[in-house]
């Protein structure tokens, strides 16, 4: 008893340290920070949240003097507030045109890159679509999950707000520039999307791939099913850089916060969240 | 007899309805302290965070609501310090000296401000930000003190109505009673009037704190953001529970953070709710205890 | 008025004034940033059209039909409903549920909006799609019944002090008559009180016109004209909510004040609406 005791407690330890290793970034990465102080404004893509709240999470533990708000908005928002000023640091799920660079003089940093991949609810029986079959779909000229072999019933369509990079993404390379029915509901953020899908059994959306997990399924598109190995080797094409990008060189905390992202710890945290790091 | 039917119809129909009325509106409340029950507790304010190390701010609270309870707070605190000696000045002013077609003007266009949906609101506060933007500094931007200054707009005919209401209320008997032993006008409104009427002036301003702690659309154009730890000044951005239930509900990655949500409702209902009571409260005991004491 | 003679005056005066002042200040700013759509002539192109940015379209017809549309079918789910409530209230109930049902309906109004629609969220969404059969459950008919019972306590509170305000000696006529509570609402109450129903019916349209979170989390969003009430739609309210995430320059940036001076109008006549009926009744009284 006292035996298994020791072995259970054993693993917990091996557990605990492994787990912390694992999110605890290394001390020289964020030997930057150490003595700054002030704040810092990000906002824009929602894709980019969960990687930018981990990395503030570690920043302002180790140094407890910076502030950083992190807000949402979607790829637009991110690249005009960043551009205007009004923030530090704006987060794009697309690149960012020529004219808005040149207008703004932003500076782009791709940190991560990640797929855009349609998903449904798990319990429909539909696996896989072609190209054209998606573009009917969100045109809606198909609109009965029958003509795809499933359920007889109307198929829910789900798309995003007109200032996603995700929309953008895949509006260009997944519906090749077809149209999207103005009969779609309309979701502010990629976790709204996953929310909305994983409690319709006839929904059909999409969303980054870094946000799938087993409450929606993907389908595969012409045959390749949108995760991390396809999207890596490129065989899934409805992929993007993650962004970041500022105004004029970035200076200061900015630059210590990018700096960050781009380094083995920030890459890290690319990766725990789904995403595929650059570096 | 038809005339029977129709009365005995319609009272079924008011039972029916006040029935209907108050088992949708627990259901509602009913679901939520169901869902958001298990999440209270230390834990859902201070995430993994040491209470103690929280609130003496020597470490951030990540994963838990403090900095939006502290946002909510602040936000209270700051726009009732820009409405309360407004909105009381203010309706002095329509009670005691206003006459005539300027009082008709006032109180429509006070009125109309009482109407207008809080959205407009805040987008005035954001189109504020950004004229001061472009005009003055690039250092401008949405911040609490912007959302303080746009509740402050909200709230601001509340006050100005119940501080009339409430001076226009007043028996003649008492409001003669000092001028006449010789007293100031100024006098009479600072020592008889506004004691007179503390009570329902004090339940307004409660009402109007309420509404300060509710409102979302203001918020949510002028500076409330997904996370930002506490403010440390007000020109920083700020977290607020009811943006970060709004938030949760359209982001949420799953059970752990949905149950915060449903944590932040509650712990919204209870604030708003406690208000409300306190100023119902005080509109029926307050002036008891004062006067009476 | 006669002239202000003390420093004390003016102080309050100026409070007086920069309240107004502020007012005309939200219309003013809603005015400068509309005016480079409205000076184009294009308003009515922008009343009457639909939104496509990606085709340099920024109307907001539907977002206006789908806000009027919300706003009625809450009315008309909230007038009867808050019309019997009040007579429960005020003429059917005994003393100690009165007292009960009436602190409920002034909590109600206390009860912030985002939490309505974030418990409906849970758990009525999901029940109108298994109703409706199809469709996302967002829709006005999940939207209309929230903005209801969102809208209902202002009205009940409304319609219960206009009852009171019912002379005493008419109510009590009615009691050495020997009419029953029922009588005495339908035949002498309701005759006198209809001015402060009709307000409250006023305010309570108001409301839920003006409210922006129900309709942004609960009507689904999408931006096509709606020809049936089970489909989604957008208000005028969450519509500005929604893309004020862009571009300050941009044509899309500027339709929203369009938005936000219709709503700040429509207020406006509202409120004229409402001082009208109240001063052409008084004074018939």
């Amino acid at each position: 008893m006292k035996n298994r005791f020791h072995l259970f407690s054993l693993i917990c330890a091996t557990l605990v340290l492994l787990l912390s290793s694992s999110s605890g970034a290394l001390a020289s990465d964020l030997a930057p920070f150490t003595g700054q102080q002030g704040s810092l404004r990000i906002a824009g893509g929602t894709a980019h949240i969960s990687v930018m709240k981990e990395a503030a999470k570690q920043i302002i533990q180790s140094n407890p003097k910076i502030q950083i708000s992190i807000a949402g908005g979607g790829s637009g928002l991110g690249i005009k507030q960043a551009g205007e000023g009004l923030i530090d640091i704006g987060n794009s799920g697309r690149k960012a045109t020529d004219e808005e660079i040149s207008k703004y003089d932003l500076k782009l940093f791709k940190w991560a890159i990640d797929g855009v991949g349609v998903v449904v609810h798990p319990e429909n029986s539909v696996k896989g679509l072609s190209s054209v079959q998606l573009q009917d779909i969100y045109v809606g000229k198909i609109s009965n999950w029958q003509e795809l072999g499933g359920a007889d019933r109307q198929i829910n369509l789900y798309t995003r707000d007109e200032a996603s990079g995700t929309r953008e993404v895949f509006w260009k390379k997944g519906l090749n520039k077809g149209d999207i029915s103005a009969k779609a509901n309309v979701v502010v953020s990629n976790g709204a999307m996953k929310t909305a899908v994983a409690g319709d059994p006839f929904a059909i959306g999409y969303i980054s791939v870094g946000h799938m997990d087993q409450s929606v399924t993907p389908l595969a598109l012409d045959g390749v099913l949108p995760n991390l190995d396809t999207v890596r080797s490129g065989e899934y094409r409805v992929s993007r850089g993650l962004y970041s990008l500022s105004k004029g060189e970035p200076s200061g905390l900015a630059k210590l916060f990018l700096d960050f992202i781009l380094s083995p710890s920030g890459q890290q945290i690319v990766a725990e969240n789904g995403f595929i790091p650059v570096r | 007899m038809i005339r029977r039917l129709i009365e005995g119809s319609l009272i079924l129909f008011s039972w029916a309805a006040g029935l209907l009325l108050t088992l949708a509106f627990l259901t509602l409340v009913g679901f939520l302290l169901q869902k958001g029950g298990t999440s209270l507790g230390v834990n859902l304010i201070f995430g993994d965070t040491a209470p103690l190390d929280a609130l003496l701010l020597r470490q951030q609270v990540f994963d838990g609501l403090f900095p939006a309870i502290i946002g909510t707070l602040l936000l209270i605190a700051g726009s009732m310090l820009i409405a309360i000696p407004l909105g009381i000045a203010a309706g002095i002013y329509m009670a005691e000296y206003c006459r005539g077609r300027v009082k008709t003007f006032f109180s429509l266009l006070f009125d109309i401000l009482a109407g207008v949906p809080s959205i407009i609101v805040g987008l005035a506060g954001l189109s504020l930000t950004i004229f001061l933007h472009r005009s003055f500094s690039a250092q401008i931007s949405t911040s609490l003190l912007i959302s303080c200054l746009s509740l402050a707009l909200l709230v601001l005919p509340y006050l100005i109505r119940t501080t009339q209401t409430a001076l226009e209320s007043i028996d003649p008997l008492i409001r003669m009673t000092a001028p006449a032993l010789g007293a100031s006008r100024l006098q009479n409104i600072i020592r008889v009037l506004l004691p007179n009427s503390i009570s329902e002036i004090g339940s307004g301003i409660i009402l109007a704190t309420g509404r300060c702690a509710e409102d979302t659309a203001v918020i949510m154009l002028t500076g409330a953001v997904a996370s930002a730890g506490l403010p440390r000044s007000i020109f920083s951005q700020y977290e607020a529970l009811p943006f970060y239930i709004y938030y949760i509900s359209s982001q949420y990655s799953g059970p752990d953070e949905l149950r915060r949500g449903f944590g932040a409702a509650i712990l919204l209902i209870l604030l708003c709710a406690g208000l409300l009571l306190t100023a119902l409260w005080m509109q029926r005991r307050l002036k008891t205890i004062l006067l009476y004491r | 008025m006669d002239r202000p003679h003390s420093f004390t005056e003016y102080i309050f005066l100026t409070a007086a004034v920069c309240s107004g002042l502020l007012t005309a200040a939200v219309f003013l700013f809603l005015l400068i940033f509309s005016l480079p759509l409205l000076q184009n002539g294009e308003l009515t192109d922008l009343l009457l059209s639909s939104w496509a940015p990606d085709k340099g379209m920024y109307g907001i017809y539907p977002m206006l039909m789908a806000s009027l549309t919300l706003a009625c079918l809450s009315l008309v789910i909230s007038f009867p409903l808050s019309l019997g409530c009040s007579f429960v209230i005020s003429a059917l109930a005994p003393a100690r549920l009165r007292r009960f049902l009436l602190s409920m309906v002034r909590l109600m109004t206390g009860i912030p909006t985002v939490v309505y629609s974030f418990a409906a969220l849970f758990l009525l969404v999901p029940f109108m799609r298994n109703i409706l059969g199809h469709g996302s459950g967002m829709s006005i008919l999940t939207a209309a019944p929230v903005l209801a019972l969102l809208i209902a306590p202002t009205m009940i509170i409304f319609f219960v002090g206009s009852f009171e305000k019912v002379p005493l000696s008419a109510t009590l006529a009615v009691d050495a008559l020997g009419g029953n509570p029922i009588q005495k609402l339908l035949y002498v109450m309701i005759p006198q009180a209809w001015p402060g129903i009709i307000n409250g019916v006023l305010l309570g349209f108001g409301r839920a016109m003006g409210d922006t979170m129900i309709s942004l989390m609960l009507a689904g969003n999408s931006v096509s004209a709606f020809n049936s009430l089970s489909q989604s739609a957008r208000s005028l309210t969450a519509h500005i909510a929604l893309v004020m995430a862009f571009d300050f320059d941009s044509m899309e940036f500027k339709s929203i004040f369009v938005c936000g001076l219709l709503l700040y109008i429509f207020t406006a006549i509202l409120m004229l609406l409402l001082r009208m009926s109240t001063l052409c009744l008084s004074g018939k009284r």
